[in-house]
Parts: structure tokens; C-alpha cells; sequence
């Protein structure tokens, strides 16, 4: 008799069971953490100056890097990768202010993106700004 | 006697609390919820990075992504846009709302092997809207 009402209360206390709720939660987060792609970004980041298309002739002082096919010209002297940082990094474009921070880049049609990402990525880790020269039509 | 009192101490069970466990999980998840990003870029680009020894790990959060393709087809936020301008607009009314430089960095993916006509127009309508360049690339070997 007493067993029986010891079960009848029990059944009478009206619990939600959640002894199964930790399982369901760390299948979760099992889910989850196969289910995502940790992507890995990397960049340069390069401040392109906007404004108004001018025409007026740039200072002959202004260093310009002229990109055609494989060739690099820095002030129209061939050079390579490894030179053209070492010129850059000689200007010390981080300490300079305003104006004198801009480096043009010049390319010839057909450039491909890897030549021009590699000049891009050269000035701006030299502190330089980007003043892109565009074709005369 | 001390027969009977040692089988007594075999047989009690020592209860492990798991009752906070369903807690401590559901804490996670909602952690990893909240700190995960959900990419935006829906656009499944075969495209080949190009490389430099100066590229690093972007620590900024990007305002919009820009994508050029081995075909030269542009992608805003992973949705194909036909001309550079459209990225102009595009960039220019996401970065409407934006209250300093941080806010306006812009990524931009494009195929090492695209010529210059391709991606110059594309880079110089996100200057134009205000946005800072972030070009993506890969770290040289």
C-alpha cells in the first residue's frame, strides 16, 4: 500500500526531463564545429586617394613606378622587387606628410593583377600612398 | 560486523552532478554563436590569389566584398554585377552609414592573371565611393 502511493507521487511531481538536454546540446556543438570552415583572410590594405581626375602635370619629385608585362621602372630605372622596396623603404614615406607620401603607379594595358597587387603591396607597407595614372585617350 | 559495514560501503553509489552539464553546453553553443561570422561572400570563386611577402592577416571587418573572377565577371557581396559602376553605387550605399575610417575597408579578391583593364576600373570605383582598398592575396613561400 505504501509502495503504491510512493509511485503515485512520483508520477504526480510533473518534472520535464532533462537529462537528455547536455546530449542534445554537445551534438550541437559537435554540429557545428565540423560544419565550419575557419577562413583565413590575408590582405594588404592600400588607401586609394578619390577625387576629382586632374590633368595638371605631376611635380617631377613625385617617384613613379611604371608597370609593363614583367618589367618594374622606378624614376624609369629597371628594377626588381627587391630593389624597388629597398628604394621605397629609403624614401621613408611613413614620416613624410600629405602630399609627399604619394607614389604613382603607371601601367601599361595589359598588366596582370599579379604584377600590379605586388607593387601595391610594396607601397603600402612602406607607408606610401597610391595615386593610380590613368591612360591619356 | 565488519564484514557486514564494508559490503555497506561498497554498495553506495557517489551520485557525479550532472545536472549543470545541459548549462554548460547550451553556454557554448550561444559562444559560438555569437562569435562566429557567417560569411558573406556566397560566390564560389575559382580564383588564383596573387602573392606578396607583405600581405597579412586582415584585421579589419569589411563593409562590402568585392570579387573578380578568372573570367573577369564582377561579384558584389557575392552577387554578379554587370559593370564597374554598379560596384561604385554598391560600395558608395554601404558606406553611407558609416561613421569612421574603420567602417570603410572594402575587400577585394581578383585572378592574378586578369589584365589591367579588368580590375583598374573596379579598384578605382571603390576609391571613388570612399572605400579603402583591402586586396586580397596569398604570403610568398
Amino acid at each position: 500500500m505504501r509502495k503504491r502511493n510512493r509511485r503515485e507521487q512520483k508520477h504526480r511531481t510533473g518534472e520535464i526531463p532533462t537529462g537528455s538536454f547536455s546530449d542534445i546540446a554537445f551534438l550541437l556543438i559537435i554540429y557545428f564545429l565540423v560544419a565550419t570552415t575557419l577562413v583565413k583572410v590575408k590582405s594588404i590594405t592600400a588607401d586609394l586617394p578619390s577625387g576629382e581626375k586632374s590633368s595638371q602635370a605631376q611635380s617631377d619629385k613625385t617617384p613613379t613606378i611604371n608597370l609593363k608585362d614583367d618589367v618594374i621602372m622606378f624614376n624609369d630605372k629597371r628594377v626588381d622587387l627587391d630593389e624597388l622596396n629597398a628604394r621605397l623603404a629609403a624614401l621613408d614615406l611613413a614620416e613624410r606628410e600629405g602630399d609627399q607620401r604619394v607614389i604613382l603607379l603607371e601601367s601599361a594595358k595589359g598588366t596582370p593583377y599579379g604584377n600590379y597587387f605586388q607593387a601595391l603591396a610594396a607601397i603600402s607597407a612602406n607607408g606610401g600612398v597610391v595615386a593610380l595614372v590613368e591612360d591619356d585617350k | 560486523m565488519s564484514k557486514r559495514g564494508q559490503r555497506k560501503k561498497k554498495r553506495r553509489a557517489i551520485p557525479v552532478p550532472i545536472a549543470s552539464m545541459g548549462d554548460i553546453a547550451f553556454l557554448l553553443i550561444i559562444f559560438f554563436l555569437v562569435c562566429s561570422e557567417v560569411a558573406k561572400d556566397k560566390s564560389n570563386l575559382q580564383v588564383t590569389l596573387p602573392n606578396s611577402e607583405y600581405v597579412q592577416k586582415t584585421k579589419t571587418t569589411v563593409a562590402a566584398r568585392v570579387a573578380i573572377d578568372a573570367e573577369g565577371v564582377i561579384y558584389f557581396d557575392g552577387a554578379r554585377v554587370e559593370s564597374f559602376k554598379d560596384i561604385e553605387w554598391g560600395v558608395r550605399a554601404v558606406l553611407a552609414s558609416t561613421v569612421s575610417d574603420d567602417q570603410r575597408h572594402v575587400q577585394f579578391k581578383c585572378d592574378a592573371a586578369l589584365p589591367k583593364e579588368t580590375f583598374e576600373p573596379v579598384m578605382k570605383a571603390i576609391a571613388e565611393a570612399g572605400g579603402i582598398l583591402e586586396a586580397v592575396g596569398e604570403k610568398n613561400q
